[in-house]
């Protein structure tokens, strides 16, 4: 069996210097920022340790600053890893807005101090110094490796891969040969759990296959 | 020292830690602020450089020197940036020109890379001789004076990168920005773990009871921590609590005003015994810590603020915390989960109130904060941020590195 090597990354921020006060000026900025920026607001909501009221921070800036809350609910709808690259979820980000403001054309600007500043990071990857070459191992380091080791294989490995699937499914499938397992780590809900409850499902369906497969080898015995 | 470490901070943060400083071992690393003692920047560097060395960088501090009078002038421009409408004159200038003119005579300014220290030291970049220069700013930068902003440019956009603690106080400069909070030692003298019985020496020490919640500030006497705000907010709450209230603060060599706001908070506290205005000398780090751990809710209710780091030592400390929204604060406090956060004397008194009434809801909330600060705010993640940086700007060009 291949052995998986964990790794994990942390982002040290950029600033841009660019900033928006209204939602004319956010989508003039969006239009215009960086891809890594828009990767930057887009993505990396999955690092926040609580789960926020929007997805991302262009949705949670619309709601909380602007206070227009249908727009949030709206930007918050967009999932990133639907899209292949960052120029279509540009687009997505600046469709919604544009839809927004032809039916609500005058939204109000944020008080002083509130305005949305954009960012970029650099994203720095290194190895965890742990590999692991059966699912027992795994399982054991997965509980404890750093919550930016998950990140990094079950988030940022969407993108990394392109293909949308994360580190540890493709991993389990193809070289623990365990395709259902792989399958309901597949279908957990991204949005709906930060990354110490991701931690524990992917955990807990392991254990509940390793358990099984010890209960099956007993009574073959 | 750096194992001690180990044990309580993240694990990614150290193994990062130690592939950065095998990158950069053996190259030296100047460190350039205004004042040894008092103030969050002396107390960072303070721990700081001993890490560093151990991980085996040639580091160096140094301190710049001048009289009342260049720091009346520093004052005042850290005044201006934080958004005071004070006037430098073109004296005043050349004053602090020749001051650090001085200074780079004086100082070995001779390091692979340089980190300057706030805006005090910044003109030495006119005395640059060679490595990567980064200009740190700790000051919260998102309103400041335009005619004092546009003459620092000039030293600016002279450094390699600059490192602002929170994104709204990053100016449009035209060099690398990087966004890099500061952080607190989980192991040094104001957060390390107290017995009972020195919790109890430092309460005899000042003479303060126990037998009422106590509330907190910590901070030095300075307007913009709004230290009359707090007593206001506190004669709002004992409407309805019994509490008394603790001002500590202590004097910094490069602050001349701390002593008038002194002045001007005692006059404002009256006679009130439950009110408690402790001037400490600098170094009273066991003291803060002992009345951190004792009080029942700590506020920063700063209405201007570069980070604002007493916030997450009372966090670290399991304490709820409640903050102005100003500066980094909000960056610590996540409104609800680790604290309140708070825009008015009424609104903090309100949170006060809400803190005392709840110790279940203060409990909770004071255990998250912890682990916010755990994650988040601890000195050696600030260590492998500013590596982070040097690292990257010697390697410039992807957005992506491996190490």
């Amino acid at each position: 069996m291949e052995p998986f090597v964990f790794r994990q990354c942390v982002n040290i921020l950029k600033a841009t210097g660019r900033k928006a006060n209204s939602l004319r000026s956010m989508r003039k900025e969006i239009a215009s920022v960086s891809d890594e920026s828009i990767y930057h607001h887009a993505y990396h909501y999955f690092l926040k340790e609580h789960l926020m009221e929007y997805t991302n921070d262009f949705a949670h800036w619309a709601g909380e600053a602007l206070e227009e809350r249908a727009l949030a609910e709206q930007l918050s709808n967009i999932d990133p890893y639907e899209f292949k690259c960052i120029m279509d979820l540009r687009k997505e980000f600046l469709d919604v807005i544009d839809g927004y403001l032809e039916r609500f054309p005058e939204p109000r600007e944020v008080i002083a101090g509130d305005e949305f500043y954009f960012n970029e990071t650099i994203t720095i990857i290194y190895p965890a110094g742990v590999w692991v070459k059966n699912l027992a191992e795994f399982l054991m380091v997965l509980k404890y490796i750093n919550a930016g080791s998950i990140y990094f294989h079950f988030y940022e490995a969407r993108i990394r891969l392109g293909s949308g699937i994360d580190d540890f499914s493709q991993w389990i499938s193809h070289s623990a040969g365990k395709k259902e397992l792989a399958e309901r780590i597949r279908s957990i809900d991204l949005f709906m759990h930060n990354i110490e409850e991701i931690r524990e499902y992917i955990a807990g369906v392991i254990e509940e296959d390793l358990k099984r497969e010890m209960e099956f080898t007993g009574s073959w015995k | 020292m750096i194992e001690q470490y180990a044990s309580i901070a993240s694990k990614g943060d150290m193994v990062l830690l130690q592939r950065l400083a095998e990158r950069l071992s053996g190259k030296s690393f100047l460190h350039i602020n205004s004042t040894f003692a008092g103030g969050g920047v002396a107390e960072i560097l303070n721990r700081m450089i001993p890490i560093l060395k151990e991980l085996g960088i040639n580091t160096r501090w140094e301190v710049i020197e001048g009289d009342a009078g260049f720091f009346d002038i520093t004052k005042k421009i850290h005044n201006a940036l934080q958004g005071d409408p004070e006037k430098i004159t073109d004296d005043m200038w050349n004053y602090y020109l020749e001051t650090n003119r001085e200074n780079a005579g004086r100082l070995d300014l001779n390091a692979d890379a340089v980190l300057i220290h706030d805006p005090q030291p910044l003109s030495l970049i006119r005395h640059k001789k060679d490595g990567k220069w980064i200009w740190r700013c700790h000051i919260d930068m998102s309103n400041p004076s335009k005619d004092v902003c546009d003459y620092l440019r000039q030293f600016c956009v002279k450094f390699d990168a600059a490192i602002f603690s929170v994104s709204k106080f990053a100016r449009a400069i035209g060099i690398d920005e990087f966004i890099i909070p500061p952080s607190i030692d989980p192991l040094s003298e104001k957060n390390r773990s107290l017995t009972d019985e020195e919790i109890k020496t430092v309460l005899d020490k000042f003479g303060i009871p126990t037998d009422r919640p106590i509330i907190l500030q910590v901070s030095r006497f300075d307007r913009f921590k709004d230290p009359t705000g707090v007593i206001r907010a506190f004669r709002l709450v004992r409407k309805y609590n019994n509490a008394i209230l603790i001002l500590a603060g202590s004097s910094a060599t490069d602050d001349p005003e701390g002593e008038a706001v002194l002045k001007e908070v005692r006059e404002y506290s009256g006679d009130d015994p439950d009110i408690h205005i402790l001037m400490l000398p600098p170094f009273s780090d066991r003291e803060i810590n002992a009345l951190q751990r004792i009080a029942t809710v700590i506020l920063q209710k700063s209405v201007k603020e570069g980070f604002g780091l007493t916030v997450s030592e009372a966090m670290w400390k399991g304490k709820p915390v409640i903050g102005g929204a100003a500066g980094g604060i909000p960056i610590q406090i996540s409104h609800g989960v680790t604290g309140f956060l708070v825009h008015s004397i009424e609104g903090a008194a309100f949170r006060i109130r809400q803190i005392l009434n709840n110790p279940e809801m203060a409990r909770r909330m004071g255990e998250k904060a912890r682990e916010h600060v755990r994650q988040n705010f601890l000195i050696t993640r600030q260590v492998r941020d500013y590596l982070a940086v040097w690292y990257c700007l010697e390697n410039r060009g992807s957005s992506i590195v491996e190490i």
